[in-house]
Order: structure tokens, then sequence, then C-alpha cells
């Protein structure tokens, strides 16, 4: 596990508040763990125990649940704060970029 | 397969005039045209001088919004005209769209419909902008803006009525989109070869210039732009990323910020594939699959992104990658 992981993902859950156009607070805890206080809502992100099938563990408003990756808890975090929020999938072009 | 041009502009800004040159050049001549046009009576196609089996008038609706199936079909019918011998054997489609015409949704349409994908190719797009109404269309207009940040090419137009182009102008372009080259038009006059290299795939040598497709080496792709908060901005990387990041990285992209990601397109260093770099693009939620380039265009081999988008923070995408990359390390080490 690297310290620098968990600053980064600190700063994108920052970050991705903007990008989503939500007002909040994000902020490091004592015990490596990840606070975020939007919409009256409180979340927190910390690493998963060694024990369970998951990286991480996401507790929103008291209830907790486990994150597969970063893209899980995104997702988690983002349901959570933007009532709006309608997954888009990728969807790949049929056409080439270059020709063949 | 057909390389496709699209044409695109704010209403009067020059499109037509500058369609009607370039179909008079002997580069232009086997191109087969589809303009469409919002209104009751569409004019635009009668100012056009192409051969009537190869130009079509698609006049019910605007392009972006209303005639997207009926833009797949248009395209289809050519190809299959073409393929059969009832039109002549055009070597590339120009679409122009009507002046309120978006042009990220009709990209998306060429990039997707299973009807037309294994015959066409993204030629880029080209889009006028009027250098003497242009800053007020970019300050008062969201479509403008929008035309001007999703282009390959910007053409000023009409700029033998100002003189000198206002540098308030240009500045604003740059903002928008500092990886277009800026060219200039004067009566519709411009070098047809100028456009050629509008796309990834340079129609006039028949290679794959991604170093001009992206602004070549210098270009200030780091503008901030108040019109309607449009940014252009690059991202580079020293360090290759593995390619389940560049993966997860789109795919997060797609589903986060799909709607204001007006285009993206970058050329990526791979951990498993150092001398072959993968080019990277997309339109809003749609991606192409990644091309891979035989070798580096040039000694400079770091990752370079370039976003065009609606208020994504350049720290998001750059936090994104670090963080991605630095869950697939870990993953990686722990196995």
């Amino acid at each position: 596990m690297t310290r620098a992981l968990d600053e980064a993902l600190r700063e994108l859950l920052a970050q991705s508040l903007a990008a989503w156009r939500l007002t909040g607070n994000v902020e490091g805890v004592n015990d490596d763990a990840i606070r975020i206080l939007c919409n009256g809502i409180a979340i927190r992100v910390e690493r998963a125990p060694p024990a369970v099938p998951f990286r991480w563990m996401v507790t929103i408003d008291g209830r907790r649940r486990g994150a597969v990756s970063i893209p899980a808890v995104l997702r988690q975090v983002r349901s959570a704060l933007d009532p709006g929020y309608a997954r888009d999938k990728v969807r790949v072009a049929v056409t080439p970029l270059v020709l063949s | 397969m057909i390389p496709v041009l699209i044409l695109t502009g704010f209403l009067g800004s020059g499109k037509t005039t500058l369609l009607a040159h370039l179909l008079r050049q002997p580069d232009f001549a086997r191109t087969a045209v589809i303009v469409n046009e919002f209104g009751e009576i569409g004019l635009d196609h009668e100012l056009v001088e192409a051969s009537d089996d190869s130009l079509i008038a698609l006049t019910t609706g605007c392009l972006c919004c209303k005639v997207r199936d009926d833009l797949a079909q248009t395209v289809d019918d050519l190809l299959r005209r073409r393929e059969a011998g009832s039109v002549p054997p055009f070597t590339r489609i120009v679409i122009e769209t009507s002046g309120l015409a978006d042009p990220a949704p009709i990209l998306q349409t060429l990039m997707t419909d299973v009807n037309i994908g294994g015959r066409i190719v993204l030629g880029g797009v080209a889009t006028t902008v009027d250098a003497v109404h242009g800053a007020h269309a970019l300050g008062h207009e969201m479509i403008s803006a929008k035309q001007v940040a999703v282009a390959d090419r910007l053409i000023l137009t009409k700029s033998d009525l100002v003189g000198v182009v206002p540098s308030a102008l240009r500045d604003r372009l740059a903002a928008l989109n500092g990886s277009a080259p800026v060219l200039e038009a004067q009566h519709g006059r411009i070098d047809p070869r100028s456009l050629f290299d509008a796309g990834p795939y340079d129609l006039l040598t028949k290679s794959f210039d991604v170093q001009s497709w992206l602004g070549g080496e210098g270009a200030d792709v780091g503008g901030h732009s108040h019109d309607h908060d449009i940014q252009t901005y690059a991202i580079l990387r020293d360090a290759p990323i593995w390619a389940v990041t560049l993966t997860l990285l789109l795919e997060t992209l797609a589903e986060h910020c799909g709607a204001d990601l007006l285009r993206l397109k970058g050329i990526v260093n791979i951990v498993e594939s150092p001398d072959r770099p993968a080019v990277i693009h997309g339109v809003q939620h749609v991606f192409h699959p990644p091309t891979w380039l035989a070798r580096w265009p040039s000694d400079d081999r770091r990752s370079r992104i370039v976003v065009i988008t609606r208020g994504i923070p350049r720290r998001f995408i750059e936090t994104l990658i670090d963080s991605l990359e630095g869950e697939v390390v870990e993953v990686s080490v722990r196995r």
C-alpha cells in the first residue's frame, strides 16, 4: 500500500466535486481515511481491511459498503451526492480512426 | 474507406462560400457533398456547384438534433450508389452543417452508425469563423463556441473586410481551442491542401499525421475561455501508463464527464508497448478503439492528451490518471 495513492485519491475526490459541479469539503482524517462533506451528507472512504474482497470501504451516512476499485469508489460517492447522476457507459466507435 | 470532412461554422460565417471555392479546385474534384440546411427553403445547395448526383441537400431539420438518422442513411445511400456506379467515384465526402448545428452529435453519428462504420473514416472538423462578427457570436452563442472548440482546423473568413484580424478574436480562438491551427480564407479562397490534413489521417499524404492533428509541437493548448466555460488544455505525462489504466481512464471519463467532454485526442505512452504509442480519440462518451502507431513520430515520448471540455478541471483528469495508475501498480505488485 502506498501513501501516495491515498493522497492522490483524496485530491481526486476533491477535484471530482468540482467536475460534478458540487460544493463540499474533502479532507484527510487522522486514521488514514478521507472524509467528504457535501450537500449535508457525510462520506468516509478508507482502505478495506485485508480479510475482505474489496480494496476500499465507503461509509455513507453510517452505511458501510465495499468498493473493488477507485472507479467503484467514485461511482458510490457520486450516486450518494448527485441525485441526477445517471451512469453513462463508454461507447466504442465502429469507424476506425485511420484508413486501413 | 472514404474520409468524411465536416465543415461547420456559425450562421453567416462563410461555409458555403468556402465550399463553393473548394469544389472548383482540382484537389477537391472527386468530392460528394451533403449540405444540411435548416429551414423550409434551402438555398445553400443552390450556391454550391457540384455534380448533381453527388450533392445532397438535407433540409428536414438541423443535423445535430433532428436528422442524425437521416445523415447516416444519406451517407449510406451515397456509398451504395458509388459502389453501384450510379454516381461518380468520389474519394471523399464533405458534410456542410447548418450554422446552428452542434458538431459533436454529428461526429458521434459518424463514429457509431454500424451501417456506415466499415466504409468511412473521420476526415476531421473544419470550422469557419467570421472575422467581422465572430467575436460577438462566440461571446453570445454557445453553439458558436462549441463549433470552434471541437474543430481540427479553424478558418477565419472575411478577413479582407477587417484588414487585420483583431487580436482579441485570435486570443479568444486560442483560448477555446489552442490545438487547432488558424487559417485564413478571403472570399472563400483557401488552399485545399490545408484542409486535407484536418483529421488524424492526412488525406493528401495518406499518412497518419498525429503531430499535426494534436496541434503540433509548439501549440499552446493551455487556454481558458470564459465563453460558456469551455476550456482546452493538454495533459503531459513523462512516465508511461499501463494499458488497463488507459482503459479505466476512458471508461471513467465517459461515465462521469461524458456530456462535458467535447473532445479528447491524444498520443499515449503505454508500458506494454514502449515503441508503439497508442492514439486515442473520443467525443463525449464515444471513443475509438486505440490505434497503435508503428513508431513514435518524434523523440518526444511523453504522453500528450488534448482535452476540450466544458467545466472539467484539468486537475481532475491529472489526478484521475495518477490514482488509476497508482491502483493498477499497487494491485500488480500485490500479485
